[in-house]
């Protein structure tokens, strides 16, 4: 596979920017490099979220791993703040955790090295 | 594959040979065979109308089998049908009247394959790619079935030119990407624009000039409008049966903007995603009536290509500002709103419905009317040879439009 470095940072790009857009000022962003997986944690902070909001966010997180559909797009994760990709972050990733606490959202991905 | 996965096929596989059906009801199985044999044994580039060329019955056919051979493969392959899927196979279909045949789609495919063993990857990651990338088909025949070589030396150059094509296809189609930013629906037309301008560039250079033609059938409105009648209303009828709950999702498919990527069949799920289709393929089909256009091959893509992508993208709120600009360019500028070129720039120009989805209608109708204008003066650059000529287009009028926009206009993500 081409560019696997840049294709995470688009992952993180993509999450990160979202963050950004529901107002987060406390980002923490843990990245490690595993024997046979990519693990990515993400962590933010809101004030303000309503519930179709979160809805949505899952629901695109959790979009089912896509091989096909991350070869041809995985260039857009990440282009745009006045839209979102997030399915693009769930069609890249093989496990997704979404945490929500009433003042965090912690995204835990899982990219596996060979598919 | 996930378990609904087979009601997705057998009724994207119905809707294929329900065009096979269609043209054995119009046309003996002799004009078909004879029909086909035009159709095949001759060049595609802008504007061959297979309904022209070969008569009804052999157009659909061969959209049909087209269809179901590359259905066929998208099960070999084992994929779990989503948007995107129905798009291509809807877009396969569509153009399967207007310059893509049995024959011709084969090499460009080849060529992704090529790609996909070249990079020691599987092809299935490259399949949508290469089922749209077909739109530069007329390059092969342009050059087969010209006079300027013997028939061996055609054969060879136009396989070699259909490999590279194929092969240069995924790195650049997903490059470009970031020039829109998902904003044109049709990425792989501006991708296959610019392929077809480069080509074309070094041809000219060599003496070699692609021709464009004009094959514009009229007279079938009431027989073919009635088949895509009878289609759509299913569409519908069986978006409700599959899903009860199809109506309160399909309003909210009128909220999602629109833009790369929105999967209609991820989101909704395959229920409200088929009412959206159908319910645009009416509108797309009611519009050309009211302009008094032809139902013809290049118009029945058009159409095609509008329900495809009504399960990635395209719904009534913002494919309908795009017909606005277009209506509107033609009471200002010097053509008429049923000539081919602007018929054809009105349904594929919908390709810019994110446009209208994201920033608002008015938008909209600014890029159908600036894409009506620039679909007309960007055909001549790659002389024809690519089918997705309006995709073109597209992806410089959202390249240019999308940052003006912005710079007058800021949201926060939805």
């Amino acid at each position: 596979m081409k560019h696997v470095n840049k294709r995470l940072c688009k992952i993180v790009d993509e999450v990160f920017t979202y963050f950004l857009n529901i107002g987060a000022n406390d980002i923490t962003v843990n990245f490690k490099d595993k024997d046979d997986h990519y693990q990515i944690n993400l962590k933010c902070n809101y004030t303000s979220m309503n519930k179709k909001k979160l809805d949505k966010l899952i629901k695109y997180i959790n979009h089912p791993k896509s091989e096909e559909m991350e070869e041809y797009y995985w260039e857009l994760a990440g282009e745009s703040d006045i839209d979102t990709e997030l399915t693009l972050v769930g069609m890249m990733t093989d496990d997704k955790t979404i945490e929500v606490t009433e003042d965090t959202i912690e995204i835990k991905l899982k990219r596996y090295k060979k598919s | 594959m996930e378990p609904n996965n087979k009601i997705k096929i057998t009724v994207i596989t119905i809707y294929a040979a329900s065009l096979v059906a269609f043209g054995f009801i119009v046309d003996t199985p002799y004009e078909i065979a004879a029909g086909l044999l035009r159709i095949l044994t001759r060049p595609d580039t802008l504007v061959t109308d297979y309904i022209g060329v070969g008569g009804m019955g052999a157009a659909f056919v061969n959209s049909g089998l087209l269809t179901l051979m590359f259905i066929f493969i998208l099960y070999k392959l084992k994929l779990n049908y989503s948007g995107v899927t129905i798009a291509a196979l809807f877009t396969i279909s569509g153009f399967a009247f207007f310059g893509k045949n049995i024959v011709n789609v084969w090499v460009i495919v080849l060529g992704v394959f090529v790609y996909a063993r070249f990079q020691k990857e599987k092809f299935a990651k490259y399949v949508y790619i290469a089922l749209f990338g077909t739109a530069l088909s007329p390059l092969v025949t342009e050059i087969l079935f010209s006079d300027i070589w013997s028939l061996s030396m055609r054969i060879v150059v136009s396989v070699l030119i259909g490999l590279a094509v194929g092969f240069i296809l995924p790195p650049l189609s997903t490059f470009l990407l970031r020039a829109h930013q998902g904003f044109n629906l049709y990425n792989i037309g501006f991708t296959a624009g610019i392929i077809g301008t480069m080509f074309v560039s070094v041809f000219k250079s060599y003496g070699f000039f692609p021709e464009s033609q004009m094959i514009w059938s009229t007279g079938n409105n009431f027989t073919i409008a009635c088949y895509l009648a009878v289609v759509f209303i299913s569409m519908i009828v069986a978006g409700f049966y599959l899903d009860r709950d199809s109506l309160s999702k399909l309003k909210n498919i009128f909220e999602y903007p629109g833009r790369l990527i929105e999967d209609f069949v991820f989101l909704e799920g395959i229920g409200p995603t088929l009412v959206n289709m159908g319910l645009n393929g009416i509108i797309a089909t009611t519009y050309v009536i009211i302009v008094r256009g032809a139902i013809n091959g290049p118009t029945l893509a058009g159409i095609f290509t509008i329900v495809g992508f009504s399960a990635f993208g395209k719904h009534c709120r913002n494919i309908i500002p795009i017909f606005i600009g277009v209506f509107l360019g033609s009471l200002t500028k010097v053509w008429a709103i049923n000539d081919p070129a602007i018929l054809l720039a009105a349904l594929f120009g919908t390709c810019l419905a994110p446009i209208a989805g994201e920033f608002g209608w008015i938008y909209g109708v600014i890029a159908g009317f600036v894409h009506s204008s620039v679909v007309l003066n960007v055909g001549i650059l790659h002389g024809g040879t690519n089918l997705y000529n309006n995709g073109f287009s597209a992806g410089l009028v959202a390249a240019f439009l999308v940052p003006v926009i912005n710079a007058f206009r800021k949201e926060e993500v939805e």
